[in-house]
């Protein structure tokens, strides 16, 4: 190995490279290269003034190729994160969290069928229920592809995906049977014949109990693969900033050991090449921290304020829009009604968890006092109005200036739908199931479906404003990013160059 | 020399800013998805779930289920310690890192989430009625309507249906859920209500029903320190494997299948990594 090391001044450049016989140290590797490898290791050349300024411009090349070699890679890591987290994974992760919402709505438009019976007029009506039914069986089905392309070589993943299908495809069969059956028995609106609740029933609970949970955990488990590759790539930048920072103050003290050593040896003050070299190398390291520091920040603004709170507020949409189809569920199905009802109370949990204490019970009742005092006081709160849930996560961080009035919003509009829910099981318990379907199925004014759709358009206004924050950051990312492809290489040209320039003429002294 | 004095600055300097990485760099404490060995929670008390026998070694389909979780995190039956972790204590012995993982009918709230991170559920039991093989009166919750139901002390069960539900029943005190077992035997109380896996295991060899009227979804979650999310999210693609493998539909049929409950062999909804 050593045999083969030529001597320092061929690192140095040629700019250096001066005639043998100048110098002791000074011997040609084909001529001689054992006698020379030992007289390099002696060091005797390092007792000369010219081998002393070499190794300072060795030293100050090798300090500055290394920065700008780590600063390189660090671009490279930083691309890479802008890539995965922006253009990659993080929007396939948010179009998987449609898969959920268009099996969830699936089924809601079903039960709504089957509880209008021949009272086509109810709500949206038969035919639209049924088009849409058919709307959000492609999505799912779309959906299910991309999520099956975002499983990638993940076999359990695949697994999952494939499982999905070939539920949708019974699912298909069941409410094929429900639906047929609805129409030839031409029942009225709340009076759904036993054999089609029997065909609903097989129905829903293959899509409650098998579909939506696996595909409600494809969108976690996406989304944990995003977590993790952000947290694995914002470490390697942070790392990667770290190393630029040991390297550029590395290189800074080579530099400025080298002014120091010239301006006493020659009894000069400045050597301005050497100081132009510095002042370009503090620049240079100066902006790369603060280009970094930039791509940090609107990485995490792109993963927290952007990415999570789309998923968030997806998954509040599918679980709401599952908890509004509870409604349906439970008048078209009174024998089940209490299990419907405590479906929907623990969806609604999920969503905005509410405490009533010690001393009350947590049901419906008490929900719908606190719901109500809790969303009229945010975003103040406190005592009892405290909530938690998925709701409490995007309250948690909620901006006063965007995010937090239209929060505030959306949590009221949530309180008149449980309001309307309320009104809804009331009429349903006083013998009132007809004005109860009533209100459920109306879509004027102060109808469930009304407070429903605000309620929910409130929630896509969010979502919106959020993705809209995830874009600006991941263009604010890739701005940042540009030009620093090739600004390392160029500045590596400008910084060999004025260092060899700063040493040349001290050197020519020696000729 | 000046270079070398230059130099030793440098280097000075160089591990300076290495340290400081190296903070950055290696904050939090270690997942227990890189855990080599495991120390794991477990009731003592709850047949078919958790029991402890004689000999010191536990049993039920949560200890199972456990050492499943735990060969998929690559830590073999081996290394693996379980421990009792009554339910007063389990956010503290995770807090304090007592144990690694919970596997003890732990139900997942919203408030305990403040605590704990969840993974899971690796199974969803409904709130369900037992009562004796002769009684035909109790076919659902609102049956229980006028009938004597046992309280158990600290348990929540009762509560859901007294007072969340409003169903006027008699409570009849009870310290534990096997002393409840006794007073239905004794014909002193009419219904006992709480987890359909709880009354499983305890129905086993006695003279009684489950009634398959469930009437709650409860969500056992397995506990994990608050913030390791990495070993929730492994966790929680260990229990898919289960159910994907087979073992989840095997374990239930192992544990309880004698009960004649209805028992649900797809994986459950999880809550999510927070």
């Amino acid at each position: 190995m050593t045999r083969t090391v030529p001597p320092k001044k061929e690192a140095a450049g040629p700019a250096v490279a001066k005639p043998a016989e100048a110098h002791p140290a000074e011997v040609r590797p084909d001529e001689a290269a054992p006698g020379a490898v030992a007289r390099f290791v002696r060091g005797r050349w390092l007792g000369t003034v010219p081998g002393r300024i070499r190794l300072h411009a060795v030293l100050a090349l090798g300090a500055v190729g290394v920065l700008l070699l780590l600063l390189a890679a660090t671009v490279g890591n930083a691309r890479d994160a802008v890539r995965t987290i922006g253009h990659d994974a993080g929007p396939q992760v948010v179009a998987t969290g449609n898969l959920y919402f268009a099996l969830s709505d699936m089924d809601a438009h079903v039960a709504d069928v089957l509880l209008i019976g021949r009272e086509h007029g109810l709500g949206i009506g038969r035919d639209e229920s049924l088009r849409q039914y058919e709307t959000r069986r492609d999505e799912a089905g779309q959906a299910a592809i991309e999520a099956a392309q975002l499983a990638g070589q993940d076999a359990d993943r695949q697994k999952t995906v494939r499982e999905v299908l070939q539920a949708l495809g019974r699912y298909d069969r069941l409410v094929g049977e429900a639906l047929l059956l609805s129409r030839q028995s031409g029942h009225a609106a709340g009076e759904t014949p036993k054999p089609v609740i029997d065909a609903y029933r097989q129905a829903t609970d293959l899509m409650r109990m098998e579909l939506l949970p696996r595909a409600y955990n494809l969108t976690l488990d996406s989304g944990a693969t995003v977590r993790q590759e952000y947290e694995e790539k914002r470490g390697a930048v942070q790392a990667g900033r770290a190393w630029v920072v040991l390297a550029g103050v590395a290189a800074l003290a080579v530099l400025l050991a080298a002014q120091l050593y010239l301006a006493r040896t020659f009894r000069r003050a400045v050597n301005p090449a050497l100081a132009l070299a510095t002042a370009g190398t503090l620049l240079l390291l100066g902006a790369a921290v603060g280009m970094l520091n930039g791509q940090l920040d609107h990485l995490r603004k792109a993963k927290e304020d952007g990415f999570d709170s789309v998923l968030t507020l997806s998954r509040i949409r599918a679980i709401s829009h599952s908890a509004f189809a509870d409604e349906s569920r439970y008048l078209l199905d009174p024998e089940r009604a209490d299990t419907y009802e405590q479906n929907f109370l623990d969806k609604a949990l999920a969503i905005a968890y509410v405490d009533p204490g010690e001393s009350r019970p947590l049901n419906l009742d008490t929900y719908y006092a606190l719901i109500g005092r809790t969303a009229a006081e945010y975003p103040s709160a406190s005592g009892d109005t405290r909530f938690l849930g998925l709701f409490a996560t995007e309250a948690a961080k909620a901006d006063e200036a965007g995010a937090e009035p239209r929060l505030a919003a959306v949590l009221r509009a949530y309180a008149r739908v449980m309001d309307g829910d309320r009104r809804m099981r009331e009429l349903a318990t006083g013998d009132r199931r007809d004005e109860a379907i009533a209100l459920r199925m109306r879509r004027e004014s102060g109808g469930a479906i009304a407070e429903f759709e605000r309620y929910d358009a409130g929630l896509v206004g969010l979502a919106t404003l959020h993705r809209q924050r995830f874009q600006d950051a991941i263009g604010s990312a890739d701005g940042g990013l540009r030009g620093w492809g090739a600004l390392p290489p160029a500045a590596g040209a400008v910084l060999a160059a004025l260092i060899l320039a700063g040493v040349r003429p001290r050197l020519a002294e020696f000729r | 020399m000046r270079i070398f004095r230059g130099a030793a600055a440098a280097a000075a300097l160089a591990a300076a800013a290495g340290s400081a990485a190296a903070c950055g760099l290696g904050a939090g404490e270690e997942s227990v998805a890189r855990k080599e060995s495991l120390v794991i929670g477990v009731k003592a008390d709850q047949p078919g779930l958790g029991l402890r026998a004689k000999d010191g070694t536990y049993a039920g389909f949560d200890v199972d289920v456990a050492r499943y979780v735990a060969g998929r995190l690559g830590v073999p039956p081996g290394r693996v310690t379980f421990r009792t972790t009554p339910s007063s204590i389990r956010e503290k012995a995770l807090a304090d890192g007592d144990v690694d993982l919970i596997f003890a009918t732990y139900s997942i709230t919203a408030r305990r989430k403040e605590a704990v991170t969840f993974g899971g559920p690796y199974y969803v039991p409904h709130q369900d009625t037992l009562v004796r093989e002769d009684d035909s009166s109790i076919r659902n919750v609102r049956d229980l309507k006028g009938k004597r139901l046992c309280e158990v002390a600290g348990s929540n069960s009762w509560r859901r249906v007294v007072e969340e539900r409003e169903i006027a029943a008699t409570r009849v005190k009870a310290p534990t859920y096997s002393a409840c077992m006794d007073l239905l035997a004794a014909r002193r109380i009419d219904a006992v209500s709480t987890d359909d896996l709880i009354l499983a295991g305890f129905a086993a060899g006695r003279q009684v029903k489950i009634i398959n009227a469930p009437f709650t979804d409860e969500k056992y979650g397995v506990g994990i320190r608050k913030g390791d999310l990495e070993g929730c999210e492994t966790v929680n693609r260990a229990i898919t494997r289960m159910y994907q493998d087979g073992t989840a539909a095997r374990l239930l049929t192992k544990w309880f299948k004698e009960s004649g409950l209805k028992l649900a062999t797809s994986v459950p909804q999880f809550e999510g990594c927070s």
